[in-house]
């Protein structure tokens, strides 16, 4: 209930952005700058008298983006490449695992790294990237949980009863193994929201007019002996999206 | 035997991903020639272009272009960048150390306070040191480094004046490390923790409870060498992300490290740079995962 509750909140909250702010999150008011905590400006206003609250909101949306985009790829390619391994066996298998195995050796961080200085870094540049490096893992996942599900004995009965392979998948073993995948990916989802926001940090091919958190915290640092909150506030969205996410996929340690 | 299979695997390894990134980096969208034109302030008329495509060695194919850049690299000379015209290599030997010293001793600070944290952790489940180590592993998930960064240098730098922010000084190199640590200690002291409360469940721990040794020496005599194992294994994955750690530390403490290189590079598309850096990060990983293989097997003697 209370996960529920949490993950819903974190949803409008991030999807919130994508549809209204309370200001134009580029709008310059040289006027209002450091404005402090106000009634129209709950957060305050940057060194350009851009509203916070409006930048944070603006940025959790480019977050979604990138959290979904991983989401969709790691879960898709990383369910179908691990059940395809599991059902196929044999040589194909090994071929499969080997490959998932070469690529989890290359630390997720680095893939995004580069691809976001070949590519330039947009939300949907690094949600590939995050999503790309994902698989490997959530396939060897897929992999484990495929395969202790075909040993039980219900497969074999259905085998016996001359179900087709396809049906197979779709009725008996695919159910089985889904919710376990789904939660797995959760739980790696605030991996990719930390790793967007340090590419952001660095600042590679980002636009810098666009608001995203990590790079709202390398324009804001300068500011750090005479308005630290505008430092705060992104930080504190970074470490409450993934701590939600990490809370509500919670992995048994 | 085996260290000649894995060396082969490794090289193997490394000439596709070479490749691969080459080819990725080559079709980059963004033409380089056309950015220094524009950077250098230069005519952009034919003869300049195809002046500095032949120069540079773009008007070859791909393939033959990838066995030139191959065997130079082989022998060092790691081409010229695009964008200052010096020698890639001599700029990757200026810097590469800050990012290594940031890394490695980020790596054995961690290793070392892991190891007595998951220690007391084990020796009292449910104690002072096992829920701190819970709470630090929690904490490192959500809280970027380079955030905490920034905290610090607000409280201690700030708030108390015990430092300068962002000054060229022994603190912006200690702080770094401290955060770099600080991720790998929580990761380190869970596995570290976790083998050890396994090994306790085992009979011939048991055994050596039975022979009259207390709970601590059992677990420092029969459980501290395969939990070690079990840290050492870590090393491998934790090697990347403390790479990748380095990169935002640079930027944040404005270290001459070899990310910040990176950063300036991408801008402008200087393809000689990228590679190189693709080709330094996959060396790292790989000397990473053969240093912790030979430590792994000195630790375990059924693996030789």
């Amino acid at each position: 209930m209370v996960r529920t509750f949490a993950l819903t909140a974190l949803a409008v909250f991030l999807l919130l952005g994508g549809l209204w702010q309370p200001h134009d999150p580029d709008a310059v008011d040289i006027l209002a700058r450091h404005s402090g905590m106000t009634a129209s400006h709950p957060l305050g206003t940057d060194h350009l008298g851009r509203d916070l609250l409006s930048r944070i909101l603006a940025g959790g949306w480019r977050t979604a983006c990138v959290l979904l985009s991983v989401g969709f790829i790691g879960f898709t390619a990383g369910t179908l490449l691990g059940t395809a391994a599991a059902v196929l066996g044999g040589w194909r298998e090994s071929v499969l695992l080997r490959c998932c195995e070469f690529f989890i050796t290359v630390p997720t961080l680095i893939i995004a790294l580069t691809a976001a200085a070949i590519f330039g870094l947009t939300p949907l540049s690094a949600g590939l990237a995050l999503g790309l490096a994902g698989i490997g893992p959530h396939a060897l996942f897929a992999h484990a949980l495929s395969r202790r599900v075909i040993s039980q004995p219900f497969i074999l009965a259905a085998r016996a009863l001359g179900v087709p392979p396809g049906r197979m998948i779709a009725r008996h073993l695919l159910p089985n193994t889904l919710p376990l995948m789904f939660s797995h990916v959760g739980n790696q989802a605030g991996l990719a929201v930390v790793a967007y926001a340090s590419l952001a940090f660095i600042g590679l091919g980002a636009d810098p007019s666009k608001p995203d958190w990590g790079s709202m915290l390398f324009e804001y640092r300068v500011f750090i002996f005479d308005h630290p909150a505008l430092m705060i506030w992104p930080g504190i969205a970074i470490a409450g999206t993934v701590a939600v996410l990490n809370a509500v996929f919670d992995d048994p340690d | 035997m085996g260290f000649v299979r894995a060396g082969v695997f490794s090289m193997v390894g490394l000439v596709a991903l070479s490749f691969a990134s080459f080819t990725l980096i080559a079709l980059m969208p963004a033409d380089p020639v056309e950015i220094a034109i524009r950077a250098w302030n230069l005519p952009a008329t034919e003869e300049t272009v195809a002046a500095l495509r032949a120069d540079w060695g773009l008007d070859r194919p791909l393939v033959q272009r990838y066995l030139h850049w191959l065997a130079d690299f082989v022998t060092g000379d790691w081409g010229r960048s695009f964008r200052t015209g010096e020698p890639v290599f001599a700029e990757f030997r200026a810097r590469l150390p800050v990012s290594l010293v940031l890394g490695l001793s980020g790596l054995l600070l961690a290793i070392a306070l892991a190891v007595p944290l998951g220690f007391l952790a084990a020796a009292r489940p449910g104690g002072f040191a096992d829920r701190g180590s819970r709470a630090l592993s929690v904490f490192v998930q959500a809280v970027p480094g380079f955030w905490l960064g920034l905290i610090l240098l607000w409280v201690i730098g700030v708030q108390f004046r015990w430092i300068r922010p962002f000054a060229n000084d022994a603190a912006a190199f200690v702080l770094p490390i401290l955060l770099i640590a600080l991720h790998s200690v929580a990761v380190f002291c869970r596995v570290y923790r976790r083998d050890m409360a396994e090994t306790a469940r085992r009979p011939y721990f048991r055994t050596a409870l039975a022979k009259g040794l207390s709970h601590r020496q059992a677990l420092w005599r029969h459980a501290h060498r395969s939990a070690f194992y079990a840290l050492l294994s870590a090393v491998r994955s934790e090697a990347g992300w403390v790479i990748g750690s380095t990169a935002t530390m640079e930027i944040l403490f404005n270290l001459p490290g070899l990310s910040q290189f990176l950063v300036q590079s991408i801008a402008v598309r200087d393809q000689m740079v990228l590679q190189a850096y693709v080709m330094v990060i996959a060396l790292w990983l790989l000397v990473m995962n053969a240093l912790v293989h030979l430590a792994l097997r000195l630790l375990d003697p059924r693996l030789a």
